[in-house]
């Protein structure tokens, strides 16, 4: 079971290369509309496929409509986030039934959470499952960080991942574990991009279209752009506006942007998730834009403005010093953030995510470089979840130390 | 059959009107993706009901599959009846029959009609018993939909294969042909077997 920011994904083995995907969200009705009692439905949160049925009758979605993991952390007092966690656990425990008389034996439960989770995180879902577990389908269960789940299910035993997601970016060395020490977390993700793309948007004289974030979301997909140098790409840019033209119209509507003469601002959006010190950045923090922070969130530091060279840098500088090469040689992006195209004729200017991040390191003085997008970003993490619980030997048990092994329920 | 179409703007969508003879035939139609939402399928039981004033005759026209999951008995004593349709044809799985013209002395009287109350809770007992049929074809549905997605990959093993781990797993014993793609080749299929074994430690950091 993969807890995802967006999505939660599950499902046996039986499910072959894809899992079953619903939102990772609950719905909490209003017990007293009609709707409620039409649907004669007794669950205090709804999950899964069900939930747009009661979206239809909500005046008030935002307060009813809980995304439990946005920023992959739950705070240890949110009870209805954890309503909704322990509602996803049930669905995923109770959709797939085994076959009665078939010698099973029951399940061994893989549970991946962000690598930011702090330990109440584990005991609190550790509890769910057994709480959950009236049935006594679940063998054992464990729970195991997301980049390890990513360095699993890509097949690569020593590496560097990047999983950067909509609040926050993680990098976590690995080598035949995760090493948590070493750890990087980034207070800056997919949503930052989003937030200077809605300052585009106002100077470009779109104000007024710059506060809708599904709307913003897809200029930034589909304008953004990523320079190999910034300030080459500006140049460029704004020597040949025609060449570089930002144009995006929405499909089935009128509406449309063009960014004109002020096209070289696309380079901007996608600099910023990798490196956002640049000065050029400094006109949009004065003008009222929040500058990402350092934030303390239970033992981690999120940190705001260190660039993806340097964090990568900082990171694998915490290992042993003959690790280093090894993890520098297979870093693995992972997550949604990282999905920058280039357009043709425009390959001399800008790149693709991994090439950003070998530039970002050859900066730093790393030239043995390889960076490489995960084979199936959207799975790759309930593709390791399988393979962890299909190999690990039944007798390794949990151990709160090293956060790894089986927890057994029943059996 | 004679009859001819009513004008139309006088029927709502998805409803068809016919005069036959002296007669006025009205019905309702429901389609298969109207299933999917409750209330598509309150509204044309009720729609029905509330044509017995108007019309002599009144059908209900269904998916086939319907006719497969209920008793299509059940509006025979209600005087509904019932078409039965699929992409090659159109059945008439129960005649309706005749509804009376209403009684303009009855409609006055102040007291409530008991014919009405056996109505209403007959009306009641039909929508239960469609609500539990597309309880029960929903259930059908996902359950297919998750046996096809099961079926299509034969060589997964069953659950109870994957719930037996054995101590010293030798991933080298592997059947590539039972497993997904990920796993072949896959190098922590032997790292993670030694889990726990002597010499198999996480590097502090």
């Amino acid at each position: 079971m993969d807890f995802g920011t967006s999505d939660f994904k599950y499902g046996p083995i039986t499910c072959g290369e894809t899992p079953r995907i619903v939102n990772n969200r609950g719905y909490f009705p209003d017990k007293n509309s009609v709707v409620y009692k039409a649907f004669e439905s007794t669950d205090e949160v709804i999950v899964g496929e069900d939930v747009p049925l009661y979206l239809q009758s909500a005046e008030d979605l935002s307060s009813r409509l809980v995304y439990p993991m946005r920023n992959g952390m739950i705070d240890k007092a949110d009870d209805t986030a954890w309503q909704v966690v322990s509602a996803l656990t049930n669905l995923g425990l109770n959709t797939f039934k085994p076959e009665p008389n078939n010698g099973f034996q029951g399940y061994y439960v893989v549970a991946s959470l962000s690598s930011v989770s702090p330990r109440y995180m584990y005991e609190r879902l550790l509890d769910l499952f057994k709480q959950n577990n009236a049935n006594g389908n679940v063998k054992a269960i464990t729970v195991i960080p997301q980049p390890f789940a990513v360095a699993i299910g890509h097949g690569v035993t020593t590496c560097v991942v990047i999983e950067s997601g909509h609040g926050n970016s993680q990098i976590c060395p690995i080598s035949k574990y995760p090493i948590r020490a070493a750890q990087v977390v980034l207070n800056r993700g997919g949503g930052d991009a989003n937030a200077i793309t809605s300052e585009i948007l106002k100077d470009t004289g779109y104000g007024d279209l710059a506060n809708e974030e599904a709307f913003v979301r897809k200029v930034k997909e589909n304008i953004g752009l990523v320079p190999a140098d910034l300030d080459a790409a500006l140049d460029e840019a704004k020597r040949s506006p025609r060449r570089f033209r930002a144009k995006y119209k929405v499909p089935g509507t009128r509406v449309e942007i063009d960014l004109e003469k002020d096209s070289w601002s696309r380079f901007l959006i996608g600099e910023y998730v990798f490196n956002p010190n640049h000065e050029v950045f400094e006109s949009y923090f004065g003008r009222g834009m929040p500058r990402p922070r350092d934030v303390k969130m239970g033992d981690t530091t999120f940190r705001g403005m260190l660039d993806f060279g340097d964090a990568i840098v900082t990171s694998v500088e915490r290992c042993p010093v003959e690790l280093q090469p090894m993890l520098y040689r297979e870093v693995l992006l992972s997550g949604g953030n990282f999905s920058w195209t280039v357009p043709e004729r425009l390959e001399d200017i800008a790149v693709d995510a991994p090439t950003k991040i070998k530039s970002l390191l050859r900066q730093k003085g790393i030239k043995n470089v390889s960076v490489k997008m995960t084979k199936s970003p959207q799975f790759s993490v309930w593709h390791g979840c399988l393979i962890y619980g299909f190999a690990v030997p039944d007798d390794y048990e949990w151990d709160w130390q090293r956060l790894e092994g089986w927890m057994k329920l029943s059996g | 059959m004679g009859a001819h179409q009513t004008e139309r703007s006088e029927i709502p969508q998805n409803n068809l009107a016919f005069i036959s003879g002296s007669e006025k035939v009205h019905v309702v139609v429901l389609r298969s993706e109207d299933f999917v939402e409750r209330n598509k399928v309150i509204e044309a039981i009720l729609s029905l009901t509330s044509l017995r004033n108007s019309s002599q005759l009144l059908y209900l026209a269904a998916p086939r599959l319907l006719g497969a999951s209920i008793d299509a008995a059940i509006f025979k004593p209600y005087g509904i009846g019932l078409l039965l349709f699929d992409e090659r044809r159109i059945d008439e799985a129960v005649p309706p029959q005749l509804m009376q013209p209403p009684n303009l002395t009855q409609q006055t009287s102040q007291t409530p009609d008991p014919g009405l109350f056996t109505e209403l809770v007959t009306l009641k007992s039909m929508y239960t018993e469609m609500e539990r049929t597309i309880a029960t074809l929903r259930d059908d549905l996902k359950t297919l939909r998750r046996n096809s997605e099961t079926q299509t990959d034969t060589r997964a093993p069953t659950p109870s294969r994957i719930a037996r781990h054995e101590p010293t797993f030798p991933a080298s014993n592997l059947s590539g042909s039972q497993l997904p793609a990920f796993f072949s080749n896959n190098p922590w299929l032997d790292v993670l077997s030694k889990r726990g074994r002597l010499g198999d430690e996480p590097i502090a950091g």
